[in-house]
C-alpha cells in the first residue's frame, strides 16, 4: 500500500472555525490510477495538499510508502516533497524564466545532482514526451499542452512514487486534455507510476481507473472504472 | 556555486534598472566613506607635519614671561634661559628620568656669498640634535663633535638658502666646501638640509660652542630638547612637568606654578594627543560614512524586499518540488551580498581613484598661514586595511540588507505554488 490514510481529519480555524476534512480513510495501492472527485468546497484540495506534504493534518494518520507522514520539520517535507512526489498542476507552474529543461531539471537540482548529469536526465525525459526541439524554450513560447507535459517530465524525472496532479486539464482546451489524460493513462499503463488525478470534472475522472468522490469532507462512493464507463456522457471524451 | 549564480545573474537581469539605481546607494555610500576617511587621513597627516617633527620621547624647553608676581618681583618679567638651567635638569632632582640633553642659542646674521646677500639665523647645536629634531640632510654633513671640541666656524644651511646664494641653475652641492660670510666671520659650508613643506628656509646650524663664543652670550642659552625614559603615562607625565616647573621657576624667581614663565614642550604627551585626535576624527567618519552606506542598505533590504513579494508563487514551486527553506534564504542572501558587493566595489574604486585625484590636486598645495607654509593636504589616501575593511563591511552589509527579505521569502509556504497566478 503506498497511501493509507486514518481518519484524517482537519479543521481551519478562522473567525469561524471550518472543519473541512471530517474523517478520511482512503487506501491506494501501488500502481493505481486513481482520480478525487468532488464540487468546490468538498475539501479535495486540502485532502490533495495534505496527501502531496504541502499542508498539515490535525489528528489521524497519513502514511506514504511505509513512512508516517506527521510532524515534519521543513526540511524533511521538502526532501519527502522531491523524493516521492511528483506534482502536475493546473497552471502548470513551471519558472517563467527558466527554459523547459531547466525547469525539468530543478527538482534534480535540489538532490544535489550534478549540472552535467541532470541536464542529460532533462533532456532524456523531455524527448521521451516528445518535446526535445522546445527544449530551450522559455514557458511562455510554448502552448498549453507543452507546458503541461514539461510539467509532467519535472514530475517523472526524479522516478517518484506517487504522481498527484491538481486539475491537470483545467487550463487546457478538450483536445489537449483528452492527449493529457491519455499521457497520464500510458505512464501508469507502462510505467506502473501510481497516479492520484484531483478534479471536479467527471469526463477527466473517467479517465482514470477508480473514482474516489468526496463531498463535504466525507468520503462517499468509490467506483471502479477500469471500463471507463462512469461518465454520463459516456467514455472517451472529455465535455468543456 | 555555479547554480547559485547563475540563478542571481538571472533575478538581476529581470531587475535591471532597479537593481542599478539601489547599487547607485550603495556605490555613494562607500564612495563617501573612502574619501572621507582619505580625506580625514590627510588632513591629520598634515597636523602631524605641522606640529614638528620631534622624537617623540623628548621635552623642549622655552623661556617665556612670568604671569603673577612672586617673591617682591612684577609680573611680566622675561625669563632667559641659563646654563644653570641645564645642569638642574641633568642634576640628581630629575636624573632618574633625564638622558641626553642639548641646548641650541642662536642670532639673526646675514649671509653673503660675492654679491648674494640673504638674511639667516644661526643656531648653536650639538650633532645629536640632528636625530633629536629629526633634520634631514640632503648633502654633505652635519655638526660633529670635533667642530665643537674645536670651536669650528662650519655651518649647515637649507636647501633653499643655497639655491638664493648660488648663481641660477648651479648645482647646490657646488657650495659644500665654500667658505660664506655670515656676520663679519666666514664660515665653511659643511652640508645642506632637506627644504621641505615644514622647515624654515632661514634656519643654519653651527657648533654650540661656536656661536656661544662668537656671538658673545655667556650662560645664556635659547632653549634646550632633553629625551627622557620611565614615563609611560599622561599621569606621569603631568606629574613630572608639574615638579620640573616648579624647580626652573624656583631657579628664576617664579612663581612654582607660573605657566607662563618657561614654556614646556613636551613631544610625548603632544604625540598622545595627537593620536588620540587622530582616533576620534577617524571614528567620527567612519559613523558617517557609515550612515551614508546605511541609506544604501536600506534601498538593497527594500528591493530584496520587493523581490520576495514579486517571486513569492516561484518559491512556493521550488518549495513544491523539494527546495529547503535554507536553499531559499540561500539565494536571496547570496543575491544581496552581490548586489552589495558589486555595486560597493565600484563605489570603492572610485572613492580611491577620488583619493588618489585629491592627491595630486590639493595635496600639493599649501596654504599661507601667518606667513607659514601650510599643506592642506598631506597623502590623503587610504590604506589596503581600509579596502579590506570596507570589503568585509560590504558583505556584513549585505547580508543584513537580505537578512529580513530572506527570512521572508523562506517562510513562503509551498501551497502558495497552488494558487493560481
Amino acid at each position: 500500500m503506498i497511501i493509507d490514510l486514518k481518519d484524517v481529519n482537519k479543521t481551519y480555524f478562522g473567525a469561524q472555525p471550518l472543519h473541512v476534512l471530517k474523517g478520511i480513510d482512503l487506501q491506494i495501492e501501488e500502481g493505481e490510477f486513481v482520480s478525487i472527485m468532488g464540487a468546490s468546497g468538498s475539501g479535495k484540495s486540502t485532502l490533495l495538499n495534505i496527501l502531496g506534504i504541502l499542508d498539515n493534518y490535525d489528528t489521524g494518520e497519513y502514511w506514504l510508502a511505509g513512512k508516517l507522514i506527521k510532524d515534519l520539520t521543513e526540511r524533511q517535507a521538502a526532501d519527502y516533497r522531491n523524493r516521492m512526489i511528483g506534482f502536475v498542476f493546473q497552471s502548470f507552474n513551471l519558472i517563467g524564466f527558466k527554459t523547459a529543461v531547466e525547469n525539468v531539471e530543478l527538482p534534480l537540482f535540489y538532490q544535489g545532482v550534478p549540472r552535467r548529469k541532470r541536464h542529460t536526465m532533462a533532456m532524456e525525459f523531455l524527448d521521451r514526451l516528445g518535446l526535445k526541439e522546445w527544449a530551450g524554450h522559455y514557458p511562455n513560447e510554448m502552448s498549453g499542452g507543452q507546458k503541461q507535459r514539461v510539467a509532467i517530465a519535472r514530475a517523472l524525472i526524479t522516478n517518484p512514487r506517487i504522481i498527484l496532479a491538481d486539475e491537470p486539464t483545467g487550463a487546457l482546451d478538450s483536445k489537449t486534455s483528452e492527449e493529457v489524460m491519455d499521457l497520464l493513462g500510458k505512464l501508469n499503463r507502462d510505467e506502473k507510476v501510481t497516479i492520484i488525478v484531483v478534479t471536479h470534472e467527471s469526463g477527466v475522472a473517467n479517465c482514470t481507473n477508480k473514482i474516489v468522490h468526496i463531498k463535504d469532507g466525507i468520503i462517499g462512493e468509490i467506483e471502479e472504472n477500469t471500463l471507463h464507463n462512469a461518465s454520463v456522457l459516456g467514455a472517451g471524451s472529455i465535455m468543456k | 556555486m555555479r547554480d547559485l549564480f547563475t540563478e542571481i545573474f538571472e533575478s538581476i537581469r529581470r531587475n535591471k534598472l532597479r537593481t542599478v539605481l539601489t547599487g547607485f546607494a550603495v556605490a555613494w555610500g562607500i564612495f563617501m566613506l573612502i574619501v572621507l576617511l582619505g580625506t580625514g587621513n590627510g588632513l591629520m597627516n598634515s597636523f602631524t607635519q605641522g606640529s614638528g617633527s620631534y622624537a617623540s620621547n623628548t621635552i623642549s624647553v622655552y623661556g617665556g614671561r612670568t604671569s603673577e608676581p612672586y617673591d617682591g618681583l612684577q609680573s611680566g618679567r622675561r625669563i632667559r634661559l641659563q646654563d644653570q638651567d641645564l645642569a638642574l635638569t641633568t642634576g640628581p632632582a630629575f636624573t632618574r628620568y633625564v638622558d641626553e640633553i642639548t641646548p641650541t642659542v642662536g642670532t639673526s646674521v646675514t649671509v653673503v656669498r660675492g654679491k648674494k646677500k640673504v638674511s639667516g639665523y644661526i643656531e648653536g647645536n650639538y650633532p645629536s640634535r640632528r636625530d633629536v629634531e629629526k633634520i634631514n640632510l640632503k648633502y654633505g654633513r652635519f655638526i660633529n663633535q670635533k667642530d665643537l671640541d674645536e670651536n669650528r666656524k662650519v655651518v649647515v644651511i637649507p636647501q633653499k638658502m643655497a639655491e638664493n646664494l648660488l648663481p641660477e641653475g648651479r648645482d647646490i652641492r657646488t657650495i659644500l666646501g665654500e667658505r660664506i660670510k655670515l656676520g663679519n666671520l666666514m664660515y665653511r659650508v659643511v652640508g645642506i638640509t632637506a627644504s621641505d613643506l615644514m622647515s624654515s628656509d632661514n634656519l643654519m646650524f653651527a657648533p654650540f660652542t661656536t656661536v656661544k663664543k662668537v656671538y658673545n652670550k655667556g650662560t645664556e642659552i635659547d632653549d634646550f630638547t632633553f629625551s627622557f625614559h620611565g614615563l609611560e603615562t599622561e599621569e606621569a607625565h603631568e606629574e613630572f612637568e608639574e615638579s620640573y616647573r616648579a624647580a626652573v621657576n624656583l631657579r628664576h624667581r617664579a612663581s612654582p606654578t607660573d605657566r607662563g614663565a618657561i614654556w614646556i614642550d613636551n613631544h610625548f604627551t603632544q604625540n598622545l594627543q595627537l593620536n588620540k585626535a587622530r582616533r576620534v576624527l577617524n571614528i567620527a567618519l567612519w559613523i558617517i560614512g557609515l550612515f551614508t552606506l546605511l541609506g544604501g542598505i536600506v534601498g538593497v533590504s527594500n528591493i530584496m524586499l520587493i523581490t520576495v513579494k514579486e517571486r513569492t508563487h516561484e518559491f512556493g514551486i521550488r518549495k513544491a518540488i523539494g527546495a529547503s527553506p535554507l536553499s531559499i534564504t540561500k539565494l536571496i542572501m547570496a543575491e544581496s551580498v552581490t548586489i552589495t558587493a558589486f555595486f560597493g566595489y565600484i563605489g570603492m574604486i572610485a572613492g580611491l581613484a577620488a583619493c588618489e585625484l585629491l592627491d595630486k590636486t590639493l595635496g600639493s598645495r599649501t596654504m599661507d598661514v601667518m606667513g607659514e607654509q601650510i599643506a592642506v593636504l598631506i597623502n590623503p589616501t587610504v590604506g589596503v586595511n581600509v579596502a579590506i575593511e570596507a570589503t568585509l563591511l560590504l558583505i556584513i552589509a549585505g547580508s543584513i540588507a537580505g537578512l529580513v527579505p530572506a527570512m521572508k521569502a523562506a517562510r513562503v509556504r509551498p501551497i502558495e505554488a497552488l494558487r493560481a497566478e
